[in-house]
């Protein structure tokens, strides 16, 4: 079990708004080494370019400067070792919930050594009933909980979250958050997660890495060293909040006029 | 109240939830709409007595095959009143197209009386519909080609239209460089209707069938491509992060993500081109092709059977809708996860 490590080196990515001369810095020197099947956490405010980084990560975006590296192999483009869930959980709607789950496998010929897993995967979120429904026809909780079973089925070594529980409501939120937790355990695989909830990246990860925004900077990484599963009203569970929003509170400040996007 | 809904808990069916809901109708509303449903067969029955027994004018006669026509539609109306007893949505629809039913009796019985029975309307320009369904009768075999003829050509034209459209409008949408040299063309010829071309195209071409399926395959293209190129360019960007993320080559993104994606645009290119198709159809067959039902029509015309002339464009009507009902079961066969429903 040493796979799953990523590093990023000195990233920067600069986008030229295409209506006006000025760029944005949305990414300023990353540097960061996440180990093989650590849980980490990227919270900041929006516009502190911590989708961009994902989206580096995930190849979906290249690097201004800088590089990132995959278990030593340098990132050019997406691979089936990075699976992503998107804040939209990206379903294809055309497809049942079972065929979505297969999508990967079939992409890649192993329907057929990989469907006990699918069938697992899809148990542990909880769907196995909906197997034959349309994303239509499902909450967006359940939603996501197919786009997890669905990243998950192409055994990824790194699992990508760019804010999937950002458009739940609360009580969702909370389910959806111990079932990535099970599926993280179990499955034993690195996850990155994005994030703007604070309570979620402590209640999840054993590292919170908090960014300010223009340009996006790393301001601070944090160890959670609470046992798992976390009590949200534990008074350690709410040293780390305070801490963390003051780094937040302070990160805004010192951050320039924000831009009218 | 909690023991009606432990009740409705307990499984309800689909009519006890209704009545529940419809509650508040009165004894006036619940006795109107059983009745209603009757009305249509009482009419019906009208219509079918006036046609046989009522006197005609001079030397006009009821026409048997029209009676037995009617009397089967009937019979159709009766064992749907019965079915309706035990099942509440033939009693919904029975209901719901009662009216419509009843509208189409009653002019059938007053073009009757204006024709057959009068002669306020006189023949040859004004068969009474009877006449038409026996003049279709003594020249079935003969329409029967026309009909034959002209699905060939239809299915011919389009589905040629269909499939080059299809692969222009997605390799369009997919490849900047193949819009590049599509979009003048769509541009150009999209505004002009395929059919003026015709006389051109038919002097040329080496068989009529082949003009005439050439002309309609051109009609249908046009907007099939339009609106595969636009549902291909409007898939969202997330479908094809989300199938890369899942290690899917471009050959199955192009197949297993645009494609699907572009059916609900798509669908409504395959339906404009089936009316395109349509009018072509019957504008080519009474311009040149000499087979079809619109070369029928045109040819009674010369010989001022107007009878057979109304029989061809009833057969032309129910072609049309035959050929419409079919592409709007496809269509929603294909689209059914649009609505959810399984």
């Amino acid at each position: 079990m040493a796979v799953g490590n990523v590093e990023i080196k000195d990233v920067t990515k600069i986008f030229r708004r295409s209506d006006e001369q000025e760029t944005l810095t949305a990414l300023d020197n990353i540097n960061l080494t996440i180990e093989p099947g650590e849980f980490v956490s990227i919270v900041g405010a929006s516009g502190c370019g911590k989708s961009t980084l994902l989206r580096i990560i995930a190849g979906l975006e290249k690097p201004t400067i800088g590089e990132v590296t995959c278990d030593g192999e340098q990132v050019t483009g997406t691979s089936v070792k990075r699976g992503l869930v998107f804040q939209n959980h990206a379903l294809f709607p055309w497809l049942t919930v079972w065929d979505n789950v297969l999508f990967g496998l079939r992409s890649t010929g192993r329907v057929k050594e990989k469907k006990d897993l699918a069938d697992q995967l899809l148990g542990q979120v909880g769907l196995e009933k909906f197997k034959k429904s349309y994303p239509n026809q499902l909450s967006g909780g359940m939603s996501q909980r197919v786009a997890l079973a669905r990243a998950l089925t192409t055994e990824p070594d790194v699992l990508l979250l760019d804010e999937p529980l950002g458009a739940l409501d609360a009580f969702t939120r909370m389910n959806i958050q111990d079932a990535l937790i099970d599926l993280w355990k179990t499955r034993e695989k690195t996850m990155i997660l994005i994030t703007h909830d604070v309570d979620e990246a402590i209640y999840l990860s054993q590292r919170v890495i908090i960014m300010s925004p223009r340009p996006g900077r790393v301001v601070e990484t944090l160890k959670i060293e609470l046992p798992y599963p976390r009590n949200r009203s534990d008074s350690n569970f709410t040293y780390y909040r305070n801490h963390i929003l003051e780094k937040l509170d302070l990160a805004q400040k010192g951050a320039d006029v924000e831009y009218v996007i | 109240m909690a023991e009606i809904v432990s009740t409705i808990n307990a499984g309800i069916s689909q009519k006890e939830l209704r009545l529940l809901e419809q509650r508040d109708l009165t004894t006036t509303d619940k006795l109107l709409r059983r009745v209603i449903v009757f009305l249509p067969a009482l009419f019906v029955l009208i219509h079918l007595a006036e046609h046989l027994f009522f006197p005609s004018n001079s030397n006009y006669k009821p026409s048997v095959a029209y009676a037995g026509l009617i009397t089967l539609f009937l019979v159709a109306l009766i064992i749907w009143i019965g079915f309706s007893y035990f099942s509440y949505r033939a009693f919904e629809k029975l209901r719901h197209d009662s009216a419509l039913f009843i509208a189409i009796a009653i002019l059938l019985t007053a073009y009757d009386i204006a024709t057959l029975k009068t002669g306020a309307l006189a023949l040859p320009y004004f068969p009474w519909v009877g006449k038409v369904l026996d003049a279709m009768i003594a020249d079935k075999s003969k329409l029967w080609e026309c009909v034959y003829h002209s699905f060939k050509l239809l299915f011919t034209g389009y589905f040629a239209g269909v499939g080059i459209g299809l692969v222009c409008g997605i390799l369009a949408g997919w490849s900047s460089k193949v819009q590049y040299w599509i979009q003048p063309i769509t541009r150009v010829l999209g505004a002009i209707p395929s059919t003026t071309y015709m006389p051109i195209v038919m002097m040329l071409a080496s068989s009529l069938f082949g003009g005439a399926a050439f002309l309609i395959g051109l009609g249908v293209w046009f907007p099939v491509t339009v609106s595969a190129m636009n549902g291909v360019q409007n898939v969202q960007k997330h479908y094809y992060e989300a199938a890369q993320t899942l290690g899917t080559n471009r050959l199955g993104i192009l197949l297993r993500v645009v494609v699907p994606a572009s059916m609900p645009t798509i669908f409504t290119g395959l339906t404009q081109g089936m009316s395109i198709a349509c009018l072509t159809l019957v504008v080519a067959e009474m311009m040149g092709v000499e087979a079809g039902l619109g070369w029928y029509i045109n040819w009674q015309k010369g010989w001022g059977d107007f009878t057979k002339m109304y029989g061809a464009i009833i057969l032309i009507c129910l072609t049309f809708i035959l050929v419409n009902t079919i592409l709007e079961l496809i269509r929603k066969r294909v689209l059914r996860w649009q609505n959810g429903g399984i």
